[in-house]
């Protein structure tokens, strides 16, 4: 156990003082506040019904806005460039073990090959929960400066609510920073395993699931991919029309089949660096 | 128990070649031990199965009385690897920091192997901005932290300006004589000189485990590169 929180504080150490950290961090926040408030107030202001903001109505662009939504506010951009964004985060930590040559190095001086990786997905599970709360504390803060400016009434989500939002942003982002680190293991390269994990996350998955319309039958599998899962989790709490949001499947079920997801991706990456060659 | 390393009978094989052919050898407690040949005779692999990173096919590697790569030797054992392995987009400092927290150490233990290593004036500059001889000090810094029992170092000189090697040198043989062991690889034998024990190695064998001295002597030649010439002449000629 010491040794796990040595490696644990060792990758928090690295990942706070590395500056690509904070800035995918504040990418992911820039690009939720602009889609989630900036972009359906203006719409807002100016009468609604645009494409962009899928021609919702003005009454429906506020009430989005309202505290009383946070749970969807807080996920309606997980599943797709979030996740993309997380998936960045967990590639480039391992990959960029294998391309400045420091796994060898760590993987001596560390009790052992799992603690040392445990290590870094403690890390990164820290700053993955870090980012989740961050996000629900801008949005809450922003969906309270929208109440009070147009004068609206400040009415909270029920707890379990909130509670099943900030789980469901963890299991999401988790899930995609797994797929990330799993990626990294495998490409053993940071930019490989960042590509790889672009084209999956931005393009292959819909190209599945089109085909799956096509041809039929196959939706049983697409409708469980990684991303479509991820989306459905969102699609629970609200938001649909939102790009990559999906009502395919119900909120326990997605949130069944992500956690399974992220289990898998650990414990393939953990093995896979356990058993090979590092050098 | 006095030796630091113990080899015996050692076999590695890498991609289906044999390239360790059976090396025995000990490496003394608190010695600066010297591990030269050409590149390509096996220095490196040597050093892995020292470290514990390297399968071998036969033979038994004891380091610090234990089995190489033993949960055991992870506190007592560093190693620096040929290019240096540290994060080019963390300083000095953090790099430092970083491999002292894997060890459960704090940032005073980490800046003092900056300093030991002469960055004390660079430890906030990004190591992707340094130079060459740097990234290796630095890389060095990150073996140093936590004074290790034994430093096992691959080539810690290449690139390295004849003054920088001096100094390094220098702080090799401190190092020891406060009782750690170091077994340091090169294939410049102008360094072999600076050691106290020598492993010449030639196509995965060793011909030699000996002093400096000892191998002038044996060869008849005050030059060291001149006697080792003469002990690979003499080797191929016993073949």
């Amino acid at each position: 156990m010491t040794a796990l929180f040595a490696s644990t504080r060792a990758e928090l150490l690295r990942l706070t003082k590395w500056r690509v950290t904070w800035l995918l961090i504040a990418v992911w926040l820039t690009l939720n506040v602009t889609f989630v408030y900036v972009i359906p107030y203006l719409s807002y202001r100016t009468g609604g019904g645009g494409e962009i903001t899928d021609g919702q109505s003005p009454e429906s662009l506020l009430a989005d806005m309202m505290p009383t939504t946070l749970a969807q506010s807080l996920t309606q951009g997980m599943p797709l460039f979030g996740g993309a964004i997380m998936l960045i985060l967990g590639a480039i930590t391992v990959g960029s073990g294998f391309g400045w040559g420091t796994w060898k190095t760590v993987f001596v001086q560390s009790a052992s090959r799992s603690t040392a990786f445990l290590g870094t997905l403690v890390a990164l599970a820290v700053v993955v929960v870090g980012t989740v709360v961050t996000t629900l504390a801008v949005d809450a803060g922003l969906s309270v400066l929208v109440a009070v400016t147009e004068a609206q009434p400040i009415d909270w989500p029920p707890a379990t609510d909130l509670a099943a939002g900030v789980g469901s942003g963890i299991l999401i982002f988790g899930m995609w920073t797994a797929a990330g680190v799993l990626l990294g293991t495998v490409a053993r390269s940071p930019a490989l395993a960042v590509g790889l994990g672009l084209v999956w996350a931005m393009a292959l998955e819909n190209l599945l699931a089109a085909a799956a319309n096509l041809l039929g039958g196959l939706e049983p599998i697409t409708d469980v991919l990684p991303g479509r899962t991820a989306g459905s989790l969102a699609g629970s709490f609200g938001g649909g029309g939102t790009p990559g949001v999906l009502t395919i499947l119900g909120g326990g079920t997605a949130g069944l089949v992500l956690a399974a997801y992220l289990l898998a991706f650990v414990v393939i990456s953990l093995t896979l660096i356990r058993r090979r060659d590092v050098v | 128990m006095d030796d630091a390393v113990h080899v015996q009978d050692l076999l590695v094989d890498r991609g289906g070649h044999p390239v360790l052919r059976g090396i025995s050898f000990t490496v003394p407690r608190g010695s600066v031990t010297g591990l030269l040949g050409p590149s390509g005779c096996g220095k490196t692999t040597l050093i892995r199965a020292v470290v514990g990173v390297q399968v071998v096919r036969a033979g038994s590697v004891r380091v610090l009385g234990e089995p190489a790569g033993s949960r055991a030797l992870r506190r007592s054992v560093r190693y620096m690897t040929q290019a240096p392995s540290i994060y080019g987009d963390l300083s000095v400092a953090e790099n430092a920091r970083y491999f002292a927290r894997l060890i459960g150490l704090g940032p005073a233990e980490a800046a003092h192997a900056v300093e030991q290593v002469g960055l004390a004036d660079a430890a906030d500059q990004l190591v992707g901005t340094l130079s060459g001889g740097q990234r290796t000090r630095t890389s060095l810094a990150c073996a140093l932290v936590g004074r290790p029992e034994l430093l096992v170092l691959d080539e810690p000189t290449v690139g390295l300006d004849p003054v920088l090697r001096e100094e390094l040198w220098t702080t090799f043989h401190r190092m020891a004589a406060d009782g750690v062991t170091l077994l340091v690889s090169s294939h410049v034998m102008d360094e072999a000189g600076r050691c106290d024990q020598l492993l010449l190695m030639r196509e995965g064998a060793l011909l030699a485990d000996a002093t400096p001295t000892q191998i002038r002597q044996r060869a008849g030649s005050d030059d060291l590169e001149q006697a080792f010439l003469r002990l690979i002449r003499t080797q191929g000629l016993a073949a």
